[in-house]
């Protein structure tokens, strides 16, 4: 067992440098010590509510706020002996794809610290990344927040299936689309962490009923089971021009390799999802961000200005000083797809559209267990390459990631390779409920590459 | 939409319905007497991280009363999310039901057998109450308590068929008989508020809507004050606006909140966190006890009582139920003649409802029986009645040990009344010349004399005869 | 409808944000660039398609009418200084 000051200070140390946590539990809690967490320090994104610990969802507009109660999946976590050692740095709420989006800590990519380390749950995936002592973070994902950095950090991360993790106690982006996950250095890390958070949740109406579904979560066993017979679809648009070469690369050894164990490598294209996923995804995601920032204004919790003005001007004006321009433009977008005139156009017609997404992905998982495909276009780029792009060009940065997200389909990215000496992340999805697929297919390729 | 009344009125009616917890959270349904914010949660306070779950009791409530509205019910509950911004909202938004009402195209029927109909009946969420500590237009701030954040309502919209502030209000107190009926809403500490939608015929039909209204009393005071107001503008020669205002119920006045062009915008979006719920298990299970107006026939067609006395009866639960048995016992248009008057007179009197009484029919049948066979006077009834609002006792041993059995030998009344005449000659000579007043001071003697014990109506006939 | 500063200036405070002069202007190619992007929709048919507003069927869940804890007034009242004997205090509504 670590002594904790010695974690304490490991974890002072890193995150001066590279500003991955917005909030250090200076006693760390743990309630008790036995579990499958047994002694495992757990970082959560800083949108998962922890009791009394500062909680902030990367936003100044919750400064002050220390919530009266834990999420559902930090109570899990306590119960299985972890230890709660703090909040990781992330995008505004969630609204973004490199974590510079946050007027809070921004986080630096754990091998070069003049790139950026993805996002939105940078913070979580650059901290595990770097961190020597037993951890686990738990980050969350609403379009590919965990799949994306994690990609360019060289972890891994599983997003599961929508509602098989309950959402009681995570800050709100998109509550049809957020999922929270772990994020580890190791599959068997994955795998005992999807076990204690996963299940059902009487206090969150969207999550899944193990019962009723049959949900088996030993996720634990699935590790080494043979790959024999499995099929995998390789998503074609991976090999586009606008793809990075060695991320390609990366891909092309991955499949030889699968190959090499009989596993079926055919080629299959999602043309619907790639073409209508990302203005879908926009859609519905801003729509419900919009009401769910509605509460931030001033009173009851959080960021506050003396009381002046009438309410209308008040809440204009500290919702003004403490959202980030990010959380600005998502809220007017978000707002404007569901007036009165616009919402069968827009908010209405998405919803239609999520639908076939959805058929999409349930066609191609008839014939095959999982999709490949890159988590990312891109390796991670440099704070200066970001800063220039416009919201629109960020946002294309997700072609990959937000139609698993949209289906609520679960996806693990395992670190596979190199592209320039910086990480690259390959992404595995599966069908609902079928984590099992997804825990097999990563801890065999696990370490694979450095063969 | 064509109209052809002098007036037109609609009505939005908000319940709060008696449930143990509030619609979305288990805190405990506010009486009103607990201290500020010390009845809430993370989920009625708009916590973030926190979601919401229905409370099913809500549910079979708004199913109940959606089917005895004979609405059409919907397959499922799916709950939306109305945005808008003021202190009294926790979220910022309201979860409530906008595309998909729990019940659709229903009516009520009055007593008059007009039918109102009802465009939809669905489930919302209350918001906090915002107490001001000077007037709404002094105070630099507003003070809110959000023990009443996220208390379950039910909203009733009729279609716009209203056609006189006397008919809202007759609606409003039927409405409220229903829901006693149907057990799902307390009538102390229950809050029922209505908007009302209204316009004149003189104006071309330009509509303003009256906010915020409290009881069926008022309901007919506002709406008279507003048509008389619009009456007023037509006449001066102004035009009518599309006004949204609020009632003064102190100052007997409507006023201006604003006008419809600064209206919200409320993006409904359908609530994320409620997967839909399905309604096919509640309608199975509706247990609705019989209407009152159902109930109202029934007593007319099986009593043969008056429309209007069945009306009465009916009006509250339990009487009808206990005019129901007690008129199985008793004649029932003696039974009626009594409870409809005498009973609910004598409760208003002691301040009791039924919730309170001690005694049950068996006390009110065992007393009417000894008004049947005309064993006590009318008088003496009353008084025993009166009586048996604080303790239950027999009537009938009641009678026997004070003696109060009335006089009702005939043979005995003759001779009293006899005795009277001869005793009064002065009185019997006025009453001969067509003093009325003279004939009641003997029939007051006949009394004296039997301690008020005889049944005056005989006592008058008695007299008559002898007199006349 | 057309995406300048007007647009942005309603919007906006519809959703209760007040934007400086550079924020509007900044904001509006940006937002006009994101609309565009959301214009590709326009071209698919979803005509007789159901709309998901969830990713998969649950039976969503109800709660029994049984009285739960509620949080103790204090620890409400802490989180904020503007309150007001057992209160809070909001901005004035006129």
């Amino acid at each position: 067992m670590e002594d904790v000051n010695k974690v304490l200070e490991e974890t002072k140390k890193i995150n001066d440098e590279y500003n991955y946590l917005n909030t250090i539990i200076e006693k760390p809690i743990q309630r008790k010590k036995e579990g499958k967490l047994s002694n495992y320090y757990i970082t959560f994104k800083d949108a998962i509510c922890v009791k009394g610990v500062h909680s902030r969802a990367g936003s100044s507009i919750l400064e002050g706020y220390y919530p009266l109660f834990n999420a559902t999946v930090v109570e899990k976590c306590l119960d299985e002996g972890a230890i709660l050692l703090g909040k990781t740095t992330q995008d505004t709420f969630g609204f973004g794809s490199f974590n510079i989006n946050t007027n809070l800590n921004i986080p630096k990519h754990p091998l070069d610290k003049s790139r950026v380390t993805g996002g939105s749950s940078g913070g979580s995936c650059g901290f595990t990344k770097k961190v020597k002592f037993k951890h686990i973070s738990l980050g969350e994902s609403t379009g590919g927040s965990m799949a994306n950095p994690s990609s360019l950090c060289g972890v891994f991360s599983l997003t599961p299936t929508y509602g098989l993790v309950s959402r009681y106690g995570l800050m709100d982006y998109a509550n049809s689309m957020d999922k929270i996950g772990p994020i580890a250095n190791s599959m068997k890390e994955i795998a005992i962490m999807l076990e204690v958070i996963s299940g059902n949740d009487e206090k969150d109406s969207t999550s899944l009923n193990s019962n009723k579904n049959n949900i088996c979560r030993d996720y634990s066993k699935q590790i080494g089971v043979s790959l024999k017979g499995m099929r995998v679809g390789i998503l074609k648009e991976s090999f586009n021009d606008s793809i990075d070469e060695g991320i390609k690369n990366s891909m092309k050894k991955c499949i030889d390799i699968l190959k090499s164990v009989d596993v079926e490598c055919e080629e299959i294209s999602l043309p619907f999802s790639l073409k209508y996923g990302i203005p879908t995804y926009y859609i519905i995601a801003t729509s419900e961000a919009s009401t769910n920032l509605a509460r931030y204004c001033g009173i009851r919790y959080g960021a506050y200005l003396p009381l002046e003005g009438n309410f209308n001007e008040y809440f204009s004006k500290v919702r003004s000083t403490n959202f980030h321009p990010e959380a600005k433009r998502r809220i007017i977008l978000g707002t404007f797809v569901r007036m009165a005139t616009q919402r069968d156009a827009y908010y209405l017609k998405a919803a239609k559209i999520r639908t076939k997404i959805i058929e999409e992905y349930k066609e191609i998982f008839k014939k095959y267990d999982v999709i490949l495909s890159p988590a990312m276009p891109i390796v991670a780029p440099k704070f200066d390459e970001v800063d220039k792009l416009t919201p629109l060009q960020s946002y294309m940065m997700d072609i990959f990631t937000v139609s698993p997200n949209l289906a609520g389909v679960p996806h693990l990215t395992v670190p596979f390779w190199e592209s320039n000496n910086l990480p690259v992340g390959l992404m595995f999805i599966a069908d609902h409920l079928k984590e099992n697929n997804l825990i097999r297919i990563g801890s065999y390729l696990e370490g694979m590459d450095k063969n | 939409m064509k109209f052809d009344s002098d007036i037109v009125i609609g009505l939005e009616i908000h319940i709060s319905l008696d449930t143990k917890t509030k619609l979305f959270c288990s805190c405990p349904n506010p009486k009103g007497e607990e201290e500020p914010n010390s009845v809430t949660c993370e989920v009625c306070l708009g916590h973030p991280g926190s979601k919401p779950i229905a409370n099913k009791k809500a549910i079979e409530y708004i199913t109940k009363l959606a089917s005895s509205l004979k609405c059409e019910i919907a397959d499922e509950v799916i709950f939306s999310r109305k945005t808008y911004f003021y202190p009294d909202l926790s979220k910022n938004y309201q979860i409530t039901q906008y595309e998909t009402p729990v019940g659709s195209r229903g009516k009520l029927i009055l007593n008059s057998g007009k039918p109102i109909f009802i465009t939809r009946v669905h489930l919302e969420e209350d918001p906090a109450a915002l107490v001001h500590p000077k007037s709404i237009s002094d105070s630099p701030f507003v003070l809110i308590d959000y023990n009443r954040s996220g208390v379950p309502l039910i909203e009733i919209v009729t279609e716009p068929v209203i056609t006189s502030p006397d008919e809202a209000r007759t609606f409003m107190k039927q409405l409220i008989t229903l829901l006693g009926y149907l057990d799902i809403f307390d009538i102390n500490t229950g809050v029922i508020k209505a908007d009302a939608n209204i316009s004149i015929r003189k104006s071309g039909y330009v509509r303003s809507e009256i906010k915020n209204i409290n009881g069926f009393k008022e309901i007919e005071r506002a709406l008279t004050y507003e048509i008389e107001r619009q009456k007023n503008e037509i006449k001066e020669g102004r035009e009518l606006t599309c006004d949204t205002r609020g009632w003064d119920a102190n100052k007997g006045r409507t006023f201006l909140l604003r006008t419809k062009e600064t209206e919200e915008d409320y993006g409904y979006i359908i609530d994320p966190d409620l997967v839909p719920i399905s309604l096919s298990e509640f309608k199975k299970n509706i247990d609705t006890p019989e209407l009152p107006y159902e109930k109202a026939l029934r007593f007319i067609k099986e009593y043969s009582i008056k429309e209007e006395d069945a009306h009465i009866l009916c009006a509250e639960k339990s009487l009808g139920e206990m005019y129901d048995k007690v008129a199985k016992k008793i004649h029932p248009l003696l039974a009626a003649k009594w409870m409809r008057r005498e009973l609910v007179r004598v409760m208003n009197l002691s301040d009791k409802t039924f919730d309170d009484l001690k005694i049950n029919e068996n006390h009110i049948i065992e007393l009417l029986k000894l008004v049947y066979e005309r064993k006590i006077t009318d008088a003496t009834a009353q008084e025993l009645l009166e009586k048996l609002m604080e303790n239950p006792f027999s009537p009938k041993d009641y009678v026997s040990k004070y003696g109060l059995e009335a006089v009702s030998d005939l043979s005995e009344l003759n001779v009293l009344c006899r005795e009277s005449i001869d005793e009064n000659p002065k009185a019997v000579e006025d009453y001969r010349f067509g003093e009325e007043k003279s004939f009641n001071y003997i029939v007051g003697q006949v009394m004296k004399k039997t301690n008020g014990k005889a049944d005056p109506s005989v006592v008058t006939q008695i007299l008559k005869e002898m007199l006349d | 409808m057309e995406v300048n500063e007007d647009f942005v200036k309603h919007i906006a405070k519809v959703a209760r944000l007040e934007l400086s002069e550079e924020e509007v202007k900044s904001f509006v190619p940006q937002l006009k660039e994101i609309l565009e992007m959301f214009s590709v929709i326009d071209e698919c048919d979803v005509e007789n398609v159901q709309p998901s507003f969830q990713p998969i069927s649950g039976e969503g869940k109800l709660r029994e009418d049984i009285v739960g804890e509620c949080l103790l007034q204090e620890d409400v009242l802490s989180l904020t200084p503007h309150k007001k004997d057992s209160y809070f205090k909001g901005p004035r509504i006129i």
